[in-house]
């Protein structure tokens, strides 16, 4: 069987300036994957890049999906497929309810429960970091993924939240078989999921990969981003 | 909505096809207007051939619906309406004026005028949908007296090849406004706003958004103008999207105030559909047109 995803020798553009120099990343089905990373090592930049954000640009490499090539589709083909992303910084749609939204990306109104009271309100728009991360999570799940990935789902918010969100992640997907690939700057969320391989990107690629998450958080405290290329763990 | 056929005046190209007034409400055709109510005539500007009069006399729980259709082809409307509200009545109207057909070179020229008096309030919706091929020219003053208020909602998503809309209105002491147009452009459309706001009595106010979207090489001119007489207030918000290259949209506030105790403010501008809202709701699966009427559609809402 084919992997669920498969990026290979990744090289992604933006604004005219190389983010991704050669990225690689595989994830099997069910699987829960985190990418930990310095600010501007790509992370975000890889996110979009797999959901076809048209503002940044594949120059080099491939991203399979299911076996298949996806880096000429437009994103809602992407998403069709089974792809997700969860924003770290969602735009607000004005004028438009949330509601609406939901009903428009799918008829299957579960899973509302958490977000009742941001129905009538417009996209994105005055929420606070905890209600924009309740509504990402409501839309994803509205589109009954395959892969999630969620770019700093943890950012902002307090010890307590993040287990929260994280047990929301855990009964809504994980429990489902659905693979996640958390990105993250902290880390602290992982202490709640638990993945199955963490990844450190710098400068545009892995450069580690490591079954214990709690080794590599010990290891970027103790050193830092900058001294992880030279860490033990980067040589596995 | 209305349904037009329970429209209190629906003509059909020429022909008056329902009419029907309520308790403490007079509908009657224009011309039937002016030959039995010489109080009525200073208000149309010449002897009326067509349109309709509705005098609101009494309160009435029901909204009053008027429907001008264009269902034959070739077919010129020149239309005179009157709308007449009592002191201290609060109406709601529901207007529509549209064309039945898609190709009828249809004309439709009106001119209306909307009278409320002292305390009378007044919800008026106007909605205009027309084929490709009319020809559209309203042309609506409304006159507010002393507390007065008027909501104003005119919404056009439909336009024809060619409209010219022309709103005048006058407020008095104490009087408010708060207009809301909403325009878009499609399939080569050519149109010309011009709306003007005067504050004429102490501490009137108003509000006027208008909202214009440019797409399908469509042509927007939008004057909108507060003037102050008197110490009054007033606020105008013009805002377009422009989704495709081939149209354009020309926004001009203009703010006259000859009172030094009047405030006006305005804010405008014309921007493009955001890349980063497009990304966002084509990852949540749609298509880039679904994406792109649902943000038009949602900016129209603002």
């Amino acid at each position: 069987m084919s992997k669920l995803l498969k990026i290979k020798n990744l090289h992604v553009k933006g604004n005219g300036k190389e983010i991704l120099k050669g990225f690689d990343l595989e994830m099997e089905r069910g699987q829960i994957q985190a990418l930990l990373g310095p600010n501007a090592s790509g992370k975000s930049t890889l996110a979009q890049a797999i959901l076809g954000n048209s503002k940044y640009k594949v120059t080099k490499g491939s991203i399979l999906f299911c076996g298949k090539e996806i880096k000429r589709l437009s994103p809602e083909k992407r998403v069709k497929l089974g792809l997700a992303l969860s924003w770290q910084s969602p735009p607000a749609i004005k004028g438009v309810k949330l509601s609406r939204l939901l009903e428009k990306i799918s008829k299957n109104r579960n899973n509302t429960e958490m977000i009742e009271h941001l129905l009538d309100r417009e996209v994105n728009l005055d929420f606070s970091g905890g209600e924009k991360k309740a509504a990402e999570l409501a839309q994803i799940l509205a589109l009954n993924p395959k892969l999630v990935i969620f770019d700093e789902i943890d950012s902002g918010l307090d010890l307590k939240k993040t287990e929260t969100v994280a047990k929301t992640i855990k009964k809504l997907l994980l429990d489902r078989k659905v693979s996640v690939l958390l990105i993250t700057h902290s880390g602290t969320i992982l202490n709640f999921l638990k993945p199955d391989i963490t990844n450190v990107i710098v400068d545009g690629r892995v450069i580690c990969q490591e079954k214990d998450f709690r080794k590599v958080l010990r290891s970027i405290k103790r050193y830092g981003y900058d001294k992880c290329k030279k860490c033990k763990l980067s040589s596995n | 909505m209305i349904n037009a056929k329970n429209a209190n005046y629906l003509q059909i190209d020429h022909k008056v096809k329902n009419i029907f007034g309520l308790e403490g409400v007079i509908v009657l055709p224009s011309l039937q207007a002016w030959l039995k109510f010489a109080w009525t005539r200073p208000y149309f500007t010449k002897k009326p051939k067509e349109g309709y009069f509705v005098w609101v006399k009494k309160q009435t729980d029901f909204p009053l619906a008027t429907c001008l259709t264009i269902a034959s082809p070739k077919v010129s409307q020149n239309l005179t309406n009157l709308m007449v509200i009592e002191k201290n009545i609060k109406a709601k109207a529901n207007v529509i004026c549209n064309a039945a057909k898609n190709n009828l070179y249809g004309s439709h020229r009106a001119q209306g005028k909307l009278i409320l008096k002292e305390g009378a309030s007044l919800e008026y919706d106007h909605f205009h949908k027309w084929g490709q091929k009319d020809f559209v020219s309203p042309d609506y003053e409304f006159i507010l007296g002393k507390d007065s208020s008027l909501v104003y909602n005119y919404q056009n998503l439909l336009p024809p090849k060619q409209v010219s809309l022309k709103t005048t209105i006058h407020a008095g002491e104490n009087a408010s406004v708060n207009m809301n147009f909403v325009f878009q452009g499609r399939n080569n459309s050519k149109i010309d706003i011009y709306d003007v706001l005067h504050l004429e009595g102490e501490n009137s106010q108003g509000i006027v958004k208008l909202r214009l979207v440019g797409k399908e090489k469509s042509q927007i001119s939008a004057k909108s103008s507060i003037m102050a007489k008197a110490a009054g207030k007033g606020h105008l918000d013009c805002q377009g999207l422009l989704v495709d290259k081939g149209s354009k949209i020309s926004l001009m506030p203009e703010l006259i105030c000859h009172n030094k105790k009047a405030q006006l403010t305005h804010e405008a501008s014309i921007g493009k559909i955001s890349e980063e809202e497009l990304n966002y709701l084509r990852m949540r699966g749609l298509s880039e047109k679904e994406a792109i009427d649902l943000i038009v559609s949602g900016f129209l809402k603002q």
